[in-house]
């Protein structure tokens, strides 16, 4: 279970960073007093447009950034005191997060799960079933820089997802990606659902919210809008899909800024 | 520790399985030295031979009598073409030839030379005098001169003297004899110890340098840092395993410098020298060769650490080597401190200092001089501060702010 109470992150920008996102304020806040709550057994969507704060959330929930204000936990154990019981149970998947261009996925996958304490007959197992459901095996030799997107991205989940995690959180997981290899991604974001893992995506695919998702969380300019299932949300906007929901909230709240 | 170790393995088997990064970091270097160094030395040889074979154009003024003989007998024609000039001719031309290198030497003796050297009876008495016209610029107008000074000049005036005071002899009032008693060992030990520290403190930083900088700036700059510190993987391991294979990675690449350069030094010798005997026999006791190796592990440490401080703290290669360069600097003006330093006493304390202290303590040991006190000094100081250096690291992969510019 994840639990994000009264989120708050402040960003101190440096005068370089002021002059490139156009602001005279030398602080941004990036998430403004968020509270989530995400269980077991469910995919868990994070929603809003580029910049609404829903990587910096996933961050502090990753135990990468730590909460200005507020506090977050994980299966248990708070992401400020007990970062390495966290980051035991969770796998956390990014654009800007990469594998080494210079080796290859199974070297990856090798170093990560030994770098992690797990003996190599359970590495070779997770392996196997990893890379056999991703396709990886026809390209496991290979350098990744050598690799397409679509290789790398699947590399980089079967990685990440090398210590059997409880929580797995995903940045966009689907970016880049062409529609055979998206599809391949969500259907095992399904499977781990169903295994009693809880997913958390963030995406501005409305779609692939509306299909994939149990519960969704909108963010916008770094608070949130709403939380509940897809019903529940349809129900409080008065909207036919989650598009149309989702620019109800988007008017109310990106006005009062 | 085991998280170290495993991190030590991968970046080890990153630099190792790529071929075109092994030739590069140790390959290269060491073709290119021995490369260079043969080739200043074919340079010197040529340069010398050509300064020994050039035939120098000499003009002689109111030649005295017996001089022309005396040029014939001790060779010197062989190395000069001498052209006689007439009393009162003028020689405002020739100097200028002389100033613009296209003659070598002009030499003037005073009208009525032998006239005047036989007048002389007693003090007072005029001393007539020879004018040596020459240049220092370029080599061969002084060469040239010395040649005729040793060769026929001091020859004319032994014979003019002989003739003056009969038997020479009479001037010699005792003979000197010279045995040089020096320690082989230590006057080897002077040669490397003057070039060895200097060359092995940047030579340390060089490796350290170029590796560093990919591997911690670089990994933060590809976004692949970031996936080892999403493992429960303690950071003080993570840092400790960077630390120590860019220790073993620097260690190799010094060793590849040291040993060329150790190989191309007579190379270059040989070509200068000739045939001649090289002053390099230097004996190491098992002791000194540990302490050697000690004084170079600390060095590598904190040349490590203080690389990999800089490349953390930067945001992107660029900035991390534009960064790095000054540190290159102040380590290159250390070492070089301890060249021209040589008979200056040390206190205690500056073997203390890191850097400077290690390269005055390289350079005590290869003249066996070093004490334990200085030795233990030179690398507590050293390990001291780069112990510092990885507190700071540490400190800095824990920062959000340094990791992920946040």
């Amino acid at each position: 279970m994840i639990e994000v109470k009264n989120l708050t992150k402040i960003y101190k920008l440096n005068k370089k960073q002021m002059a490139e996102q156009k602001t005279k304020d030398s602080i941004k806040k990036a998430v403004d007093n968020v509270t989530l709550t995400a269980k077991e057994g469910e995919i868990y969507g994070l929603l809003g447009p580029n910049g609404a704060g829903k990587t910096t959330t996933l961050r502090c929930v990753a135990t990468l950034l730590k909460p200005t204000e507020g506090s977050v936990s994980v299966c248990g154990y708070d992401t400020v005191e007990q970062p390495d019981k966290v980051r035991e149970s969770i796998s956390f998947l990014t654009n800007e997060i990469k594998l080494d261009p210079q080796f290859s996925p199974k070297y990856m996958f090798n170093f990560f799960g030994r770098l992690r304490g797990i003996d190599q007959k359970t590495i070779d197992e997770r392996r196997e079933e990893l890379f056999d459901y991703f396709g990886i095996h026809a390209f496991e030799d290979k350098k990744i820089e050598e690799l397409s997107t679509g290789m790398k991205q699947k590399a980089a989940i079967a990685v990440s997802l090398v210590h059997d995690p409880k929580v797995v959180i995903f940045d966009e997981p689907t970016n880049g990606l062409d529609i055979v290899t998206a599809r391949g991604v969500t259907d095992y974001l399904k499977i781990l659902k169903e295994r009693g893992k809880l997913v958390i995506v963030s995406t501005h695919i409305m779609s692939e919210a509306e299909k994939l998702c149990d519960r969704i969380g909108i963010i916008i300019n770094g608070r949130k809008a709403a939380e509940g299932t897809l019903d529940e949300i349809l129900a409080q906007t008065g909207a036919s899909d989650l598009e149309d929901a989702f620019f109800e909230y988007y008017k109310q709240y990106h006005k009062e800024v | 520790m085991k998280g170290a170790k495993i991190i030590i393995q991968k970046e080890l088997t990153r630099v190792f399985k790529d071929k075109k990064l092994v030739f590069s970091l140790f390959v290269l270097p060491a073709v290119m030295m021995i490369g260079i160094y043969s080739l200043i030395g074919f340079l010197i040889g040529n340069m010398e031979d050509d300064v020994e074979q050039h035939i120098s154009q000499v003009y002689v003024q109111n030649a005295p009598e017996g001089f022309d003989a005396l040029v014939k007998e001790s060779g010197y024609g062989e190395t000069a073409q001498i052209e006689y000039l007439e009393a009162g001719e003028d020689t405002a031309a020739i100097q200028d030839s002389i100033r613009d290198g296209d003659a070598e030497l002009l030499i003037v003796f005073e009208e009525d030379f032998l006239e005047k050297i036989a007048a002389y009876q007693s003090a007072g008495d005029a001393i007539p005098e020879v004018a040596i016209y020459y240049t220092t610029s370029g080599n061969y107008s002084t060469v040239a001169r010395d040649n005729l000074e040793a060769a026929v000049l001091s020859n004319y005036e032994k014979l003019r003297l002989g003739e003056r005071i009969g038997n020479l002899e009479q001037l010699t009032v005792f003979n000197r004899s010279y045995a040089d008693l020096v320690d082989e060992n230590k006057m080897g030990g002077e040669v490397l110890g003057m070039m060895l520290p200097y060359l092995i403190t940047f030579m340390l930083f060089v490796g350290a340098m170029s590796l560093g900088v990919d591997a911690i700036t670089g990994e933060k700059e590809r976004g692949t840092m970031a996936s080892m510190l999403l493992t429960p993987v303690k950071r003080q391991e993570i840092v400790l395993g960077k630390l120590v294979s860019l220790s073993i990675l620097s260690s190799i690449s010094a060793v590849v410098y040291a040993v060329s350069m150790i190989a191309a030094m007579p190379i270059m010798l040989k070509s200068v020298a000739g045939d001649a005997e090289l002053p390099f026999s230097i004996e190491f006791s098992a002791v000194q060769v540990i302490q050697l190796i000690v004084i170079m592990l600390a060095m590598v440490y904190l040349y490590v650490a203080l690389v990999s401080l800089v490349a953390v703290l930067a945001r992107t290669a660029k900035e991390a080597n534009t960064y790095v360069s000054p540190i290159y600097i102040i380590v290159l003006v250390a070492g070089m401190l301890t060249m021209y330093q040589g008979g200056i006493e040390k206190s205690l304390a500056s073997y203390a200092i890191p850097i400077y202290g290690n390269a005055i303590a390289i350079q005590n040991l290869l003249l066996g001089e070093l004490t334990l006190v200085q030795f233990g000094l030179s690398v507590g100081g050293t390990v001291l501060a780069a112990l510092i250096l990885t507190a700071c690291i540490t400190k800095a992969f824990n920062s959000e702010k340094v990791m992920f510019n946040a």
